[in-house]
């Protein structure tokens, strides 16, 4: 039984930043896309920007690692 | 490091003014200046013969640049010398005839395409219907109608047959084909006295007739389609003789062309730079910046070749807030010049980051990738693409980067003792020197290395910041100063709560944090604490290097593991090898946007001061 409450809560760590991040960048898709059509010159800034909500999902990554390890998996 | 530059000023009668401009281009090392604001200067008007040679000049460029792009030719500088003196006037009139011949070309050639485009429409149909457009076939008097229906209107063909039964018993004929997209062809013949009848019957079934070609109405079906596909089968001969024709004129323009444009082009800058002059009725000035190495070369260039009545005025420092930046690093540094100049440049008298991003950059990249295998096939890839690119090209930056960044993917999978994954350790006894990244324990000593080196990364960046301030923002240079002793405190009171460091020192530490605190506040205001939180973050995105690096060896792990699990040995090998270049693709893209991110976020917000002016020398247009 604790092996699928670890599980769950692994998987619901990295699961839940993974929907934030696609939530987040799919506002910042659109949005980069437009500026790149009239500004070629930002695509730095685009790229960065695209990169910062991959935060959440990386961090939820290392939570879910913890879990896992803190659980003996 | 930002090289330095030198303001001057150069001096000279008004009649030299053109000449020293000419030997300015010549040397390519001045960025002009805008005019100088001195009593009894005005900008300097170009004189009427000047407006009108910038005039002509303009006209020749777009009847040159027009003929280039219409013949389809690249843009290249100029294989052998320029003419000196350029022939203007002839090279106006043969640029205006290359280009009236390469539009009149592009025009018959468009013309050609779109009848092409048309009689092709009719092709399926002629296709369908073929034989009973031969000759003898059709009757002379019948009138033939042609429809093409839409895939849904294929239902009326029935109620239509019927309605025509009832109108026109059996003097008719209706024939359908299926064509390739679906539609039906629909041909209707019927007796040339009955037609107003069966217009109106296919008007109420809601059908058109498809209307001949422009040059085809007045003929018969039964003649216009045959001299249809006649054209059809001569059209793409023409077409072909076009397009010699267009290679012809090109190759005869290609030797012309480069010359021409590079010697308009340098001939319109140099006119443009005389607005940048200052003048009196009989001296001109001229300012630029030049970097300090060729101030020399410029004084003696405006000597020997213009003459003593020059004078080059070095100005006194202090007038270098607007100086132009030209980025100057060591060679083995160069290449990662790319990566700054991809953000806004940095102000002139701040720091260039280039020679830390050189040393961290592969760093962060070798500790996510790490692994033997994939850093030779980027060294392949680095080579490859070594060879392709000319020298100073970003195509070339960018393969010195994979380059290093290979050798630095090698040493860390070297120390993770990785290959392919686990694979190196399965065929070839690897083991890890340092860290194993499968481990659940190393997992964590990773971790930590990995903030670690994003808390040395941040401070070495706030101390960058603190030499930055230095220059002129006292109060911002001791915020940021404290900023950073402030983690540094904090990290050893965190170390000395985990025992890794004398349970004594907690207490001056955790008193030495309450003394700085208060005095932080004082010197960057109410936002301190906020920012110090925010530093405290940036240092745990670092984290992501370890996340990223884990993922990278799991999804080879897994390939292996999936290929060993497959019966077959070569399905086995094919499916390892596409799981390995499908994260070999993502261990490039991954790292080097996260590295990327690294620098300039966590890293250049620290101290970087963004709103340099690029160094744009007044040149030749063919060293551009």
């Amino acid at each position: 039984m604790q092996i699928f409450w670890v599980t769950l809560s692994a998987a619901l760590a990295i699961a839940i930043p993974a929907l934030a991040t696609a939530w987040a960048q799919s506002r910042i898709g659109p949005a980069a896309a437009a500026s790149l059509a009239e500004k070629p010159e930002l695509s730095t800034t685009v790229i960065v920007m695209l990169a910062i909500p991959e935060t959440m999902s990386i961090l939820g990554f290392v939570v879910a690692m913890f879990i896992m390890l803190r659980a003996g998996g | 490091m930002i090289r330095t530059m030198r303001r001057v000023r150069v001096m000279g009668p008004r009649r030299e003014l053109e000449r020293t401009l000419g030997v300015l281009q010549d040397l390519g090392s001045v960025h002009l200046a805008s005019p100088p604001r001195l009593p009894a200067l005005n900008p300097s008007p170009a004189t009427r013969r000047e407006q009108r040679l910038l005039r002509q000049l303009r006209t020749l460029a777009a009847d040159a640049e027009a003929a280039r792009s219409l013949l389809g030719l690249a843009d290249v500088p100029p294989a052998g010398p320029v003419p000196d003196p350029a022939p203007w006037a002839a090279w106006a009139r043969q640029a205006r005839r290359l280009r009236h011949g390469a539009e009149q070309l592009g025009e018959r050639r468009q013309r050609l395409e779109e009848e092409r485009a048309l009689l092709g429409k009719y092709r399926e149909m002629l296709d369908a219907f073929s034989g009973l457009f031969e000759a003898g076939h059709l009757p002379a008097a019948v009138r033939a109608y042609h429809i093409v229906l839409r895939p849904g209107q294929s239902a009326v063909v029935e109620p239509l047959r019927q309605a025509l039964t009832e109108v026109l018993d059996s003097a008719f004929e209706l024939r359908t084909r299926t064509l390739s997209g679906g539609d039906t062809a629909l041909l209707l013949l019927v007796p040339l006295p009955r037609t107003g009848r069966v217009e109106r019957l296919l008007g109420e079934s809601g059908v058109q007739e498809v209307p001949l070609p422009a040059g085809y109405e007045r003929a018969t079906a039964a003649e216009a389609l045959p001299r249809m596909r006649a054209r059809l089968e001569a059209l793409p001969p023409l077409i072909e003789e076009v397009e010699a024709g267009r290679k012809t004129q090109g190759a005869a323009a290609a030797t012309v062309l480069p010359p021409m444009l590079a010697a308009t082009r340098d001939a319109i800058s140099r006119l443009e730079a005389v607005g940048l002059a200052a003048s009196t009725r009989s001296a001109f000035v001229v300012e630029g910046w030049v970097p300090a190495p060729d101030l020399p070369a410029l004084g003696q260039a405006l000597r020997e070749r213009v003459g003593p009545e020059i004078t080059l005025e070095e100005l006194p420092p202090g007038v270098d807030v607007d100086a132009p930046v030209v980025l100057h690093n060591p060679r083995l540094f160069r290449p990662f010049q790319l990566l700054v100049e991809m953000m806004p440049l940095p102000t002139y008298g701040s720091i260039d980051p280039t020679p830390f991003v050189a040393v961290f950059f592969p760093v962060f990249f070798g500790l996510m990738l790490g692994d033997i295998g994939y850093g030779l096939m980027l060294l392949g890839l680095g080579v490859l693409l070594h060879r392709r690119s000319g020298e100073g090209t970003p195509l070339r930056a960018i393969a010195q980067i994979a380059l290093i960044c290979s050798v630095f993917t090698i040493i860390f999978g070297i120390l993770f003792g990785e290959l392919f994954g686990d694979a190196g350790r399965h065929l070839f006894g690897l083991h890890p020197l340092v860290l194993d990244r499968e481990e659940p324990k190393d997992i964590v000593a990773f971790l930590v290395l990995c903030v670690g080196i994003g808390g040395v990364h941040v401070i070495l960046g706030l101390v960058l910041g603190v030499l930055n301030a230095l220059h002129g923002h006292r109060k911002q240079a001791l915020g940021r100063g404290l900023s950073a002793v402030m983690i540094l405190l904090v990290v050893a009171a965190l170390l000395a709560a985990v025992k890794l460091l004398p349970g004594q020192l907690l207490t001056p530490v955790v008193v030495a944090l309450l003394i700085a605190f208060p005095v932080l506040v004082i010197a960057e205001g109410i936002v301190a604490p906020v920012e110090l939180l925010a530093t405290m973050g940036n240092i745990l995105s670092y984290a992501r290097i370890m996340a990223l690096g884990t993922a990278s060896v799991m999804l080879a792990v897994v390939a292996n593991r999936l290929a060993g699990a497959i019966g077959s040995v070569v399905v086995g090998a094919l499916f390892a090898l596409l799981f390995h270049l499908v994260n070999f693709a993502l261990g490039l893209f991954s790292p080097t946007v996260h590295a990327l991110r690294l620098h300039y976020v966590e890293f250049f917000g620290r101290f970087y001061s963004p709103g340099g002016v690029r160094y744009r020398p007044f040149t030749h247009w063919r060293t551009h």
